[in-house]
């Protein structure tokens, strides 16, 4: 009787550490994907290539380059979305003009840029909406995974006012990322814009981040925005004397 | 007058060709500054605004008539001040300063900071984009 006691207690004991190997194998697998967590900012780079625009959006939008450098040539610079403290939105947040913090919490990567505190999550292992069922908007709806290393992210819903480099796209713009370590401080965002309505071909972009291992991002709020845009879209300055 | 008007359009088209690229990098153009000519401004500080998008500096200038011209004079965005080292304790109202400014180019009394001479003699530099655009010249005011 006591024998098959300790027969049975020996068995119990066997079970259970072959289950705790089991959970302890299964939880030890999002422990591979890479620590990206951390502040990061731009390191700069000569602009990424033109796009290859359609003909009739390629002519508005060398016409608008024009202009604009046409008015900061004069000293009348046109006034962009930047000068009424509207965010930049995607694709343009990851260009990271200030530093950028990225986050990675269960489920989600979320990234802030300092520069008017953008905020983008990237919900993890969804399937992609419907651009049809997301309503426009600056940072859009971006789902990702990770293929082995690399953080594939696919983003849709960006507002046809919110441009990147003054590009003219529509609502089936589709920006692909490939967000990756290429060492512990260097971080690498291979990124595609795709367009059928405004895009002969996929429009490549890259951006790559050097780790500030010692930075914290600072708050950004537009607490007296002095600039403005005339009747004529000009950026001026209010130069009245504010109170003492 | 006309050749140095020409002159000033000429050293403002390449000026604004730099600032389109560095553009990018502010949160507005900086075309609507001469980047021809530096104003010197000594006076007194009525107000040192810490705020963004852009910090100002509202300085009281004694002209040599005996009366006193305002100026205000934009920095850059206090995330890119802080980061160089500016904190908002450095100035503050009553102090004497020496700034040198970019002005605007529609004549009022307005000017981008590109460095300040604190009250204590401190020499500091203003972390504005492309600054080698701007031309420095002894002019003072």
């Amino acid at each position: 009787m006591r024998t098959v006691q300790i027969r049975g207690f020996t068995f119990a004991i066997a079970v259970a550490v072959v289950l705790l190997r089991a959970g302890g194998l299964a939880q030890s697998k999002p422990a591979q994907v890479p620590d990206i967590t951390g502040s990061w900012e731009r390191v700069f780079a000569p602009p990424s290539s033109d796009p290859s625009l359609k003909p009739q959006y390629l002519k508005e939008w060398q016409s608008r380059v024009k202009a604009t450098r046409d008015a900061s040539a004069k000293g009348e610079p046109l006034a962009t979305n930047n000068v009424h403290c509207i965010p930049e939105g995607m694709p343009a947040m990851m260009s990271a003009q200030f530093p950028m913090e990225i986050l990675q919490s269960r489920g989600q990567v979320t990234i802030i840029e300092e520069a008017f505190t953008q905020v983008r999550r990237i919900l993890l292992d969804r399937p992609v909406k419907a651009i049809d069922d997301v309503e426009p908007g600056f940072f859009g709806h971006s789902v990702g995974r990770w293929e082995g290393d690399t953080l594939v992210v696919e983003t849709i819903g960006i507002k046809e006012s919110v441009r990147f480099r003054d590009v003219p796209h529509s609502k089936e713009m589709r920006i692909r990322e490939r967000i990756h370590l290429t060492s512990p401080t260097e971080l690498r965002n291979d990124m595609t814009i795709e367009d059928p309505v405004t895009l002969e071909k996929p429009w490549p972009v890259t951006f790559s981040y050097r780790r500030m291992a010692e930075y914290t991002l600072l708050e950004y709020v537009c607490e007296d925005n002095r600039e403005y845009a005339d009747e004529q879209g000009r950026q001026k300055i209010r130069v009245d004397q504010p109170p003492r | 007058m006309a050749s140095l008007r020409t002159g000033r359009i000429a050293g403002g088209v390449c000026a604004a060709l730099l600032a389109v690229t560095a553009s990018a990098w502010a949160h507005h153009s900086f075309a609507v500054y001469d980047h021809t000519r530096t104003l010197t401004l000594r006076g007194t500080v009525t107000k040192f605004q810490w705020t963004n998008p852009h910090a100002f500096l509202e300085l009281d200038v004694p002209q040599a008539d005996k009366t006193v011209k305002h100026y205000s004079i934009e920095l850059t965005s206090i995330n890119m001040m802080q980061r160089v080292g500016w904190r908002s304790n450095m100035i503050k109202a009553g102090d004497k300063v020496t700034a040198v400014i970019a002005p605007l180019l529609t004549g009022e009394s307005v000017g981008l900071g590109l460095e300040v001479t604190l009250a204590d003699g401190t020499k500091r530099e203003l972390p504005v984009p492309a600054a080698t655009s701007f031309k420095r010249t002894p002019d003072s005011q």
